[in-house]
């Protein structure tokens, strides 16, 4: 079905970044993937980690064969492996080629919205070039209905980027998170190369110049390239819009600026000393000045390098190698039945945009309020609807509502990447935490919410909400900001709330 | 003469490839160099390449059990601020 596609014109780029509303994403139609080509569109429509809409209804899993790395990046620990952990580079089990590629059957027989493959880890996947291309020249034979993708640091892409369009892998992620090498000496310590460790400015250098050859030979080859950065305050943080124009202008079609996850305890360089992550605001302001030029990625979740399931939720659990072993999967069924549950999806997908284009469209006739944006977190665990009981969120994605409409601007972890152990932080419980995580949110809509949270909830300033128990995310949010503005909550247009939001 | 893998070792495979007398191999509980094999890489590199690769600091010793990545070396963490750190954290 062909639907309407909003261009992403200078003039509304403009605008987006004046009123805090990026071109790519305004009203109701709220996509990042309004603006893209059809064809590119084609390609990502049912990838969780490239497609807003699709990461709603399709899951990924990554597959952690490739355990060596070639450089070393100051927020990542290769000493780290913990089961309760949720963050790049951090798997339990590396596989084999061969359990890999079990294990990948296994999870697409079993949850069959599973669309997508990755290596991402827990090294660097081109740094483990046998092991990684062994595993992707077997599934694109023995799975040929999965999408594999890869990540990389991009040291070694330009030497991978024959053998990376043979396996018939169209999505690249690749990480920059500069393009001046004074900046890169300090984010990345040292690489290897030309069998020899490079330090400072000078391995930098290098490893800047692989990651554009890199960028430039995927882009001449036809291959989707996205561009994921760490965003590091007082280190690339201003510089990352610099970077979003020149990855774009090499003809990357999505950016992923990401917040440094840095605690001490994980050992690494910016955990231990003190080096801070970005604040939700702080990375929100950066992401919206980024996309006027870019379409920026905000649902990304940071997952593991062995993540299995939907984006909010890891069910790797299910698929220990004790446990797949013993499983018997006749693919062939498999297939059948993922292509009709596929088809389904898809179909829901396509009426969802189209009812949303209309809706857009009706919202533009309604005579414009003139009221503050508002942020507001919703509990969902997937089909773009509210669906999950305040206490059992593992996460709330946070929308902002406005007089342009609804937008989708990030995720906010419930229970602070841990197992949701009472005794974690400093004597604070899950619910204090939780509803700290939520801070700047004016109202929280959920399919339930108990007593005690829902009495801590309004003493923070945040309204409770259970009136939108299964219904369309957008249409919820809209409608309670509609109440909110109605009951004069909103009045003046004030720029300081979001500011301080 | 020959280099060795310690326990310190995460079994991150990055040492294997590139040892150029195949004196690596994988084994449990981490990887090891066969000495009868290791040349130090001797008439090939001027730098031992195993430890020019391995992310871990004191993984690797020399024929003189010295460690050729000493702490701080690859992290750039000073020794004793990653000392104040775990200090900090045990007392938690």
């Amino acid at each position: 079905m062909q639907l309407p596609v909003l261009n992403n014109t200078p003039s509304q780029a403009e605008h987006g970044a004046k009123s805090g509303c990026s071109a790519s994403s305004c009203g109701t139609t709220d996509n990042q993937m309004d603006s893209l080509p059809d064809s590119i569109r084609e390609k990502v429509q049912n990838h969780p980690c490239y497609s807003e809409d699709a990461h709603h209804y399709f899951a990924r899993m990554h597959v952690a064969v490739a355990p060596a790395c070639n450089i070393q990046c100051h927020y990542c620990n290769r000493k780290y492996d913990c089961a309760n952990e949720s963050r790049p580079g951090v798997v339990s089990e590396l596989l084999t080629p061969d359990q890999a590629v079990k294990k990948t059957m296994a999870v697409a027989a079993t949850i069959p919205q599973m669309t997508v493959l990755g290596i991402a880890g827990p090294g660097d996947p081109l740094a483990n070039p046998e092991r990684t291309f062994e595993t992707f020249r077997r599934l694109s034979q023995e799975a040929p209905d999965i999408k594999l993708c890869v990540s990389t640091n991009g040291l070694a892409l330009p030497d991978a980027v024959e053998e990376l369009s043979k396996h018939n892998i169209d999505h690249v992620t690749i990480t920059i998170n500069t393009v001046d090498p004074e900046i890169g000496a300090k984010i990345y310590p040292w690489i290897f190369w030309n069998n020899k460790r490079i330090k400072g400015v000078k391995g930098a250098k290098i490893l800047i110049e692989q990651q554009q050859k890199g960028l430039e030979m995927l882009i001449a080859k036809g291959i989707l390239v996205k561009v994921n950065s760490v965003m590091i305050p007082g280190v690339n943080d201003q510089h990352l819009a610099e970077v979003s124009k020149v990855v774009k202008s090499k003809g990357a079609f999505l950016h992923n600026v990401m917040p440094l996850i840095a605690e001490a305890e994980h050992g690494t360089f910016y955990g231990v000393m003190g080096q801070r992550g970005p604040t939700p605001e702080e990375l929100q302001d950066l992401q919206d000045s980024c996309s006027g030029d870019m379409n920026m990625m905000r649902h990304c979740r940071q997952c593991r390098a062995d993540a299995v399931g939907l984006l909010g939720e890891d069910r790797g659990d299910e698929f220990t190698l004790d446990k797949i072993e013993e499983m018997d999967i006749d693919y062939q069924a498999a297939m059948e039945k993922r292509k009709v549950i596929h088809q389904a999806i898809q179909e829901e997908m396509d009426s969802k945009r189209l009812e949303k284009a209309v809706k857009a469209q009706q919202h533009k006739q309604e005579p414009k309020l003139t009221t503050r944006p508002v942020l507001m977190a919703v509990a969902t665990s997937g089909q773009g609807i509210i669906n999950v009981h305040f206490g059992h969120a593992k996460e709330f994605l946070i929308y902002e509502a406005s007089p342009e409409g609804v937008r989708f601007i990030s995720h906010r972890k419930a229970d602070q990447y841990c197992g949701g152990d009472t005794s974690c932080g400093d004597g604070e419980s899950v619910l204090q935490l939780t509803i700290r995580a939520l801070a700047g949110c004016e109202a929280v809509l959920c399919s339930k919410v108990g007593y005690e949270p829902w009495e801590m909830l309004e003493a923070a300033g945040i309204a409770p909400n259970g009136e939108h128990a299964m219904e369309p995310i957008e249409d919820a949010v809209l409608a309670v900001y509609k109440e909110m503005a109605a009951a004069g909550k909103l009045d003046e247009k004030n720029e300081a709330v979001r500011a301080n939001a | 003469m020959a280099v060795s893998i310690i326990d310190l070792c995460v079994n991150c495979f990055a040492c294997e490839p590139v040892c150029p007398s195949n004196a690596i191999s994988e084994a449990k509980p981490h990887f090891l160099v066969d000495p009868k094999k290791c040349t130090e890489c001797e008439g090939d590199f001027p730098v031992f390449q195993c430890a020019s690769i391995c992310p871990i600091e004191g993984a690797i010793l020399d024929s003189f059990g010295v460690a050729i990545n000493p702490p701080g070396s690859l992290t750039g963490i000073p020794p004793e601020k990653m000392a104040e750190a775990m200090a900090e954290l045990q007392s938690h």
